[in-house]
């Protein structure tokens, strides 16, 4: 009962958070019971029977997460997650606290956490997971992470810490650096997409150095096919059809990144037909490649998180989509990072909108797009938008950065992921 | 002008870190906005380098490439020493410019020789500045984004700008507003960086007036240009309203 009194505080503080601002006060309690009880994280995570496995990476984590914890789920195992992203370790301590027992144990066979490369490095020192996956390397946060190296440094950290497999991204150079250092130490399980794949995305797939050959299928799980939401993915000499979240390769490449982790959580027990069925009844992900309606309207909400996923989503637009509103937020502090994109393929847009109008205004115009109207005001932009009869090409689409998400979500009253859903 | 406008980017993915090598898509642009024909060429070897040339671009990379970067500038030392004698604008900024300096001072103490094609040199900065930059200049108002470890001292006599609100070039002993960038010639050093040509459209255009004038063309800003200006104009009054100055 060592840790009963944090426990009990940090349940009360959660109240009061919660009783201030309703919803919100999630990092508030974990705070508290991290001064109070400092090893209470640490114990209560190495603690799971079937372990702890850590998704990290720039790019895809949160997604990869939802993935495996679906395959795992379909296993029969109890899974503990992060699921209300609060991917520090205040914010984990809270999600913790919901669940825990005053003895500081959880019910559950394996917690599966997503961690931001950043916090994950700093919080890591005390925990054992026993599965790392690592997503890819990218430099998506220009004013915290200066460079790949750093990236790469940190996820190398999180991942000398694992005591039984790292899970890596065999098409991302630094990550198959990371992993020849770590050979012999650990288990190391593989995954990559096949030349075909690679040739479909002629730009690359964003990460910062792409390996210059593509893994063989005997040295692990291999995406073979994109299209649209359907993928195909060939585990130990059999191909299997997937559905997909959302449209695009770096979808498939997440679903393909669970499937490699849980075959390294599940190990004998893992199968591959269960995975692949649990993958693709995830429903789609709100604000990343979602259909939903809206006020009678179709619409599809495009999340843009870095120039790399800008890229490829741009480049997945159907052609001649006709009524596109982008929306980037100030949550993108500087949007020089977004230049190397070219939008050209958007080729005309109805509305430029959020704080950073202006500037996203700016790029488009010199990629010679068309834009209808600036409307910094996200809200009357949404409206008109929405206003407008149904587009004779393609849907009604809104690219936007995860501030301007947030905003739609709310002026839109769209509270959960189920709201509107198809 | 028979031939198009040349525009040279050197080691755009070395050099790109912050979208600076989209300076060379926004000269280009705004040259055939004028009317003007524009080709962009990709520098990453001596090598590449076409026969004629009328702008530069040189941006900004990451300091592990540092050295690395500098070997590959050092192959082009004199071609750029010609360039600054004969006038043709070149555009340096962040580590970019840094490396035309006399050397970088790293935090641990060692130093990276520079070209030596400007005066002055980089020394590491108490902490990164990473800021909303604005300064005063001979052109007007220059406003973008800074983010850099280093300062660079030596280029007081000639600056591109005084500071407004930001870091520029650091602080100066003994207070007071210091100054940004440096200007020798037609070479345009700056920490000003990512699209700083397409966020401040009067360098730009200073740029290819110069670039047009050495081949006999007046340089007039097109139609488009003009239109596109107004919302480059409205993001800078909205930074300098955050920063409590007011409107252009
Ligand atoms: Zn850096």
């Amino acid at each position: 009962m060592r840790y009963a009194p944090a426990i009990l505080v940090g349940r009360i503080v959660r109240v009061l958070a919660r009783w201030r601002k309703p919803g919100g006060g999630s990092a508030v309690p974990g705070l508290v019971v991290n001064t109070i009880a400092p090893g209470f994280l640490a114990r209560t995570l190495n603690g799971f029977p079937g372990g702890l496995v850590i998704v990290t990476g720039s790019s895809g984590k949160s997604t990869t997460t939802k993935m495996l914890v679906a395959a795992l789920r379909a296993h029969g195992l109890g899974v503990f997650t992060n699921e209300s992203t609060a991917n520090i370790s205040q914010g984990l301590t809270s999600a913790l606290l919901e669940q825990a027992s005053l003895a500081g144990r959880i019910s559950g066979d394996v917690a599966v956490l997503e961690m931001d490369e950043g916090h994950g490095a700093l919080i890591s020192g005390s925990l054992k997971p026993r599965v790392v996956a690592l997503t890819n390397v990218m430099v998506d946060q220009i004013d915290r992470f200066h460079d790949s190296e750093m990236v790469a440094a940190m996820l190398g950290k999180i991942a000398s810490r694992a005591t039984g497999t790292v899970v890596v991204n065999a098409d991302d150079q630094y990550l198959v650096d990371l992993a020849s250092r770590l050979e012999g130490a650990v288990a190391v399980s593989r995954y990559g997409v096949s030349s075909d794949v690679l040739a479909a995305n002629p730009r690359g797939l964003g990460y910062s150095v792409t390996a210059d050959h593509r893994l063989p299928s005997a040295d692990g799980m291999l995406l073979t096919a994109v299209d649209g939401r359907d993928a195909t993915v060939l585990v130990d000499g059999t191909s299997h059809a997937m559905g997909l979240p959302a449209r695009g390769t770096h979808y498939a490449v997440d679903a393909l990144t669970a499937l490699c982790a849980a075959q390294a959580v599940l190990g004998e027990r893992f199968d591959p037909v269960v995975s692949v069925a649990a993958i693709s009844a995830i429903p789609p992900v709100f604000g990343r490649g979602e259909i939903v309606t809206v006020r009678g309207r179709k619409v599809e909400f495009v999340l843009v998180q870095n120039p790399a996923s800008f890229q490829l989503n741009v480049d997945s637009l159907a052609a001649g989509t006709d009524q596109i509103l982008v929306a980037i937020g100030s949550d993108v502090r500087d949007p020089s990072y977004f230049w190397p994109v070219d939008t050209s393929g958007l080729g005309r847009v109805l509305f430029a909108s959020g704080s950073k109008a202006q500037e996203i205004a700016l790029q488009l115009s010199y990629d010679d797009v068309i834009i209808d109207r600036i409307e910094s005001d996200l809200g009357r932009a949404l409206d008109e938008f929405l206003a407008l009869p149904d587009p004779r090409i393609g849907l009604k689409t809104i690219i936007f950065s995860a501030d301007s998400m947030r905003r739609t979500r709310a002026h839109l009253g769209l509270v959960s992921n189920m709201a509107g859903r198809e | 002008m028979m031939r198009p406008l040349s525009i040279v980017s050197v080691l755009p993915e070395l050099l790109g870190t912050n979208g600076d090598a989209a300076n060379a898509r926004v000269l280009a642009q705004r040259a055939r906005w004028a009317g003007v024909d524009a080709e962009i060429t990709p520098v990453r070897t001596a090598a590449d380098l076409p026969e004629q040339i009328d702008l530069v671009v040189i941006g900004s990379g990451s300091d592990t490439e540092l050295t690395a970067v500098r070997d590959i500038l050092a192959t082009m030392t004199e071609r750029l020493r010609g360039w600054c004698t004969a006038g043709i604008p070149i555009l340096a900024i962040g580590t970019g410019w840094e490396l035309l300096s006399w050397g970088i001072e790293l935090g641990d103490g060692t130093v990276v020789e520079g070209l030596g094609i400007v005066t002055g040199r980089a020394v590491p900065l108490a902490e990164r500045a990473t800021d909303d930059l604005i300064l005063d200049s001979r052109f007007g108002r220059l406003v973008g984004f800074e983010n850099h470890a280093r300062d660079y001292v030596g280029a007081e006599a000639s600056a591109l700008g005084r500071v407004r609100s930001g870091t520029g070039n650091g602080p100066i002993p003994g207070g007071g507003t210091g100054v940004e960038g440096l200007v020798m010639g037609n070479l345009f050093g700056t920490h000003l960086h990512g699209p700083v040509l397409a966020r401040n459209p009067v360098l730009a255009d200073h740029l290819l007036r110069t670039a047009l004038a050495r081949a006999g063309v007046e340089y007039v800003p097109g139609d488009r240009a003009v239109a596109v200006d107004e919302i480059a104009k409205a993001g800078r009054n909205q930074i300098a309203a955050r920063l409590g100055l007011t409107a252009e």
